[in-house]
């Protein structure tokens, strides 16, 4: 088998060539077809410039030989191969190192600035040029979670979770850079792990290591009255009340026989979370119930949620990310398992904007992106930490972030999937 | 007379009884019936053949030819003229009693000759021949002239009709089996073989196994009397050869090269080589060796695989990186969030599970010996020993309710009225040590080896090993601060104890023996034999039933309580001292950590049915640690809730596989 019989398509209507079976040689490498996609394309109008592209086979991404792949992935050699090309995604190109104190515990961005949760106890807020901005002191204890609830111009609102036990509500002006805490969120009963914030931006979710989650409202409400005792308090208690008034969940869930290690809302009335007891519970937000059970075999680190392709990306402590169909029935489906880390897989993250592209961060001191239609490799390796790596984000303007015990926050710009996501 | 006497001889037959006495020693009964007539007058008797004893009472012995008696003659003589005379008388042996006359006679030459030829079966006459020449009166040849003429019979030419009949009755009595024509032949062999049917496995049957002689090696090259040159030997070879004992010589001679056949001299070691042969011979072992053919795998017990056996830990996840010295305890919190290492560099530390983030050092005075997070979940208190000295930490994780409920808990205690004096002191620290979160000090009179708390969390029984003492356990009760001493005798060195989970009992284990004592009861329930040199740790299942006992010669002894004093399995899996044994709580798992770097990890189910004893098989050995001054894994501890176990070594990490 020296030659075999192919036909290259592509969606992108730039690259578009003549739907004609060529015959290419077996051994032939992704270059080599890249080489010949090129030479084509130049034949059809002049002014082409050369592109790398990538191939996909039958939906999986060619990372061997032509041959060699044909035989791995049992596909018959005797008809014509259909292989589509398209443009390769280029490497994320890394941006900022951003140095911090202490392990970052917790990472979340936006289109102007990073939130970073650190070992300190301190949150900190960034600019995306790496330049810090504020810092969000208040817990008395290791911060585990950030979230952004909302910014409506100049001020916005913040959350921290922390393993004190709280999460603290912050409103933060950016032209005046003035921090204050507006509620202190108590009723957890140990280290709250995870925060997540519902798409209308009024409530938020926490999940903690005592096994609850609980509902809270992330609208900030201002309460005079309780100022006026202030004189009359013991010392302590003075101090919560400089964190802003004390806020009592709006519900519990409770249903997990182990710590909640994450959490998110899919929808706004769904939520997520998974858990130590090696199960993912999607609740309903609005009653409390629980509507699915998934059940895994290891321990749930991290879990994330396309609304693009509705699939759930779970990280746990066996290397492997893998795939869920939140709407199967028999309620443990697992699609698909990327395996490539060599560590607990202690981040995931959808693109918000590409439906097969994801990250993953490890204790084995890697960030990788992922194409699930690549599940044996990952498309890059993003290995700048020299430790173990514990969060990791990805904007919706196509920033990866990801920290780590060795104190430094990572920034890549990837722009492949904007343009993919373009054409 | 004599001519009669001949012609008698001649006709003698049965009917004649020749009644002769003769002195030699021939006794002849001659009864004549003939009066012999020895005198000139003939005397016949006519009485006939009869026994002359009728005549015996009468004076006559019979009658003559005229019938007149003849009467006996007059016999006087008695035995002893008998006797004189046959001394006397030369002619007695040839003198008869003629019974018929009853007179004596006396032989002549001739008749005793002619009875002395009689005797010897001849004939009488001494002139008749025997052997004359025989002349035949007729001839086998036919001659002209038959010698009788008569005409040859019919019968001689026609079938015989009673042959015919008798052959036809032999014929119908073969035919009906009444006679046999043939006596079958005797069919048994003369000869059989003896041992054809003998039994291989008798007791003889191994004289018939025949082993053949060893047989000797044939001849090589360096045996010919003309080499190849390679086969002969150098100077230096030779030399060596010289040099080196007959027993280690490779070849017992020299090869030698020789122009001819012819020039082979005699073989000088002949008489030695074939006795060494018959020694060989004589003392080669001529036994044949019953070999038991059991197939290895058949004697190893069917085990499940280890796979089936999943979930366990496989794989070093996380290690904790931070003490400088050799990590001797860990324990975890009852959460699973926490975990706590005692170190040799005399500091503890905080760690937290997930992450491997050291969240608080503690610095003691001193190399901790062993550290103990309090089981019960009500209680934030971890029990810290070093030297003399036990610390009961509260170290602020976890709760902060419950954080708060424990220092509440401690400081509420109230002095009792009647201080007893106690041989522990328990102090509440000050300072820097209070804001470190230590909260009692209890110092002992001596050093302190381990901690082990009661599953609710009060009680705390430390070991100071001390071989013969009295004071080497002691149960503190913390909540009200008071100190037992349960033992007022200990035998042997007590190296470990432990509470039992659930029932009232206390487990001291010395150095061979495994001790359960019931605290209600005060009384020693079972000695438990380890069959090892010396227990170096203990762990109790959470069933309460079985237990683990490490020791330092590389054994894992499992006791089931229920069934027996000495261990159900004996596990030598380890190369090196076991250090630290441990037991899930939840899992049927339990692990131990040896002196040479490694965590055994064995699936140990126990059945709620008594009947059903605990399958172990060993699943995993996990490797990661560094072996340090011939030191691996001080310590073992499983994670509460997952399947995930903790080492603690001599490298200064405590690792986790999962």
């Amino acid at each position: 088998m020296s030659q075999l019989q192919a036909r290259f398509f592509t969606d992108n209507k730039k690259y578009v060539i003549d739907d004609v079976p060529f015959s290419i040689p077996a051994v032939s490498e992704i270059t080599d077809l890249s080489n010949v996609i090129n030479k084509l394309l130049e034949g059809k109008n002049g002014d082409h410039k050369h592109v790398e592209f990538d191939f996909l086979v039958q939906g999986q991404f060619l990372r061997s030989s032509l041959a060699t792949h044909l035989e791995t992935e049992n596909i018959s050699t005797e008809e014509v191969v259909e292989i589509e090309y398209v443009e390769k995604y280029t490497a994320p190109q890394p941006e900022e190192c951003i140095m911090h104190d202490d392990w970052i515990s917790s990472v979340e961005a936006d289109s102007e600035w990073i939130l970073t949760g650190s070992y300190d106890k301190t949150a900190r807020i960034w600019s995306l040029e790496g330049k810090a901005v504020a810092t969000v002191a208040g817990h008395t204890d290791v911060v585990k979670g950030v979230a952004w609830v909302k910014r409506d111009g100049l001020s916005s609102l913040l959350l921290t979770a922390s393993l004190d036990q709280t999460v603290l509500l912050w409103e933060w002006s950016s032209e005046r850079n003035k921090l204050r805490a507006r509620h202190c969120c108590r009723g957890h009963a140990g280290s709250v792990d995870t925060i997540s914030v519902d798409p209308t931006r009024s409530k938020f979710c926490s999940g903690s290591w005592d096994k609850m989650l609980k509902i809270w409202s992330a609208v900030p409400t201002e309460e005079e009255e309780e100022e006026e005792e202030e004189s009359n308090r013991p010392r302590k208690k003075q101090k919560t009340e400089q964190l802003g008034p004390t806020r009592t969940p709006l519900m519990t869930l409770s249903g997990h026989t182990e710590a909640v290690s994450s959490v998110l809302w899919m929808d706004t009335e769904e939520l997520c979370s998974a858990s130590w007891d090696h199960t993912i519970r999607l609740w309903d937000a609005e009653t409390g119930s629980q509507k699915n059970m998934l059940t895994g075999s290891k321990v749930f680190n991290c879990i994330s949620y396309s609304p693009l392709c509705h699939r759930l990306a779970t990280g746990s402590t066996d290397r492997h990310v893998r795939l869920w169909d939140p709407r199967s029935k028999d309620g443990s489906l697992v699609l698909l398992s990327l395996t490539s880390h060599t560590g607990w897989v202690t981040a995931v993250r959808w693109s918000p904007s590409h439906e097969q592209q994801l990250i993953s961060g490890s204790l084995d001191n890697l960030v990788k992106l992922w194409d699930t239609r690549s599940c044996k490799a990952p498309l890059y390796d993003l290995a700048a930490h020299e430790d173990k790596v514990l969060c990791a984000d990805w904007t919706d303007c196509g920033l990866i972030l990801s920290g780590g015990a060795d104190n430094k926050l990572y920034t890549y710009r990837y722009s492949a999937c904007l343009s993919d996501a373009g054409a | 007379c004599c001519g009669l006497l001949a012609a008698l001889s001649l006709h003698i037959t049965f009917s004649l009884s020749l009644s002769l006495s003769l002195s030699l020693s021939l006794s002849l009964s001659l009864s004549l019936s003939l009066s012999l007539a020895f005198c000139s007058q003939d005397i016949r008797n006519t009485v006939g053949n009869i026994p002359m004893e009728w005549y015996k009472d009468y004076p006559h012995i019979g009658y003559d030819l005229d019938g007149k008696k003849i009467f006996k003659p007059i016999r006087n003589k008695d035995e002893l003229d008998e006797f004189l005379d046959k001394m006397e008388n030369p002619d007695y042996w040839r003198t008869i009693h003629d019974k018929m006359t009853g007179t004596d006679v006396c032989l002549s030459d001739e008749q005793v000759d002619l009875v002395h030829r009689l005797q010897q079966g001849k004939f009488g006459d001494v002139n008749f021949n025997e052997y004359e020449p025989a002349i035949d009166f007729f001839s086998n040849e036919v001659m002209i002239h038959p010698v009788t003429n008569r005409p040859a019979d019919k019968r001689s030419f026609i079938p015989s009709l009673i042959e015919k009949e008798k052959v036809g009755k032999l014929v119908h009595a073969i035919k009906m089996g009444w006679i046999k024509p043939r006596r079958p032949k005797e069919t048994a062999p003369q000869y059989y073989d003896l041992w054809a049917k003998e039994d291989p496995n008798a007791i003889l049957g191994r004289h018939k196994m025949h082993i053949p002689a060893p047989k000797m090696r044939l001849p090589g090259h360096e045996e010919s009397y003309n080499p190849p040159p390679e086969y002969l030997l150098t100077d230096e070879e030779r030399q060596v050869w010289e040099q080196q004992d007959p027993d280690e010589r490779k070849l017992s001679f020299l090869p030698q090269k020789y122009l001819s056949l012819r020039a082979v001299p005699a073989f000088s070691r002949f008489i030695q080589e074939r006795f060494e042969r018959c020694l060989d011979l004589y003392l080669c072992p001529r036994q044949r060796k019953m070999r038991v053919n059991v197939n290895p795998e058949d004697l190893i017990p069917k085990l499940p695989r280890p796979r089936d056996l999943q979930p366990f830990p496989t794989l070093q996840s996380l290690v904790y990186h931070g003490h400088s010295s050799l990590i001797r305890s860990i324990s975890i919190s009852p959460s699973g969030q926490w975990l706590v290492s005692g170190s040799d560099d005399c500091t503890v530390r905080f760690w937290e599970v997930c992450t491997t983030r050291c969240l608080k050092t503690m610095e003691v005075g001193g190399p901790v010996k062993s550290v103990a997070w309090n089981p019960a979940p009500s209680i934030s208190l971890v029990a810290v020993s070093y030297g003399e000295n036990v610390i009961l930490v509260n170290p602020g994780l976890g709760d902060r309710l419950i954080c708060s409920a424990t220092d509440q808990l401690i400081s509420s205690y109230e002095e009792p009225e009647e201080v007893k004096d106690q041989q522990v002191q328990w102090a509440v620290p000050e300072g820097k040590a209070q804001e470190q979160g230590q909260r009692l000090i209890l110092t002992h009179p001596k050093a302190v080896k381990q901690v082990s708390w009661h599953g609710r969390g009060d009680y705390l029984a430390c070991v100071m090993p001390d071989d013969g003492s009295s004071l080497q356990v002691v149960i503190h009760q913390v909540s009200r601060r008071r100190t037992q001493n349960p033992f007022h005798r200990n035998k042997g060195a007590v190296q470990c104890v432990s509470f039992h989970p659930s029932r009232p009992y206390f487990l001291v284990a010395t150095q061979r023996y495994v001790r359960v004592y019931n605290l209600i009861k005060q009384e020693l329930t079972k000695k438990l034999m380890a069959n090892c040199k010396w227990i170096s740790s203990m762990a109790v299942h959470p069933g309460g039933d079985n237990v683990i006992c490490g020791s330092y010669d590389c054994r894992l002894a499992w006791f089931d309580l229920d069934l027996s004093t000495k261990p159900y399995k004996v596990l030598r899996h380890h190369k090196k001292a076991l250090r630290g044994v441990a037991y899930h709580k939840h899992y049927p798992l339990f692990a131990s950590g040896s002196d040479d770097g490694t965590v055994i990890v064995c699936h140990g189910m126990v059945y709620n049915d008594l009947l059903q004893n605990p399958l172990i098989v060993p699943v995993k050995v996990l490797k990661g640690h560094i072996i340090t001054h011939d030191l691996g894994v001080l310590d073992v501890a499983f994670h509460p809730t997952q399947p995930w176990v903790f080492s603690s070594g001599a490298d200064g990490t405590v690792r986790l596989f999962t």
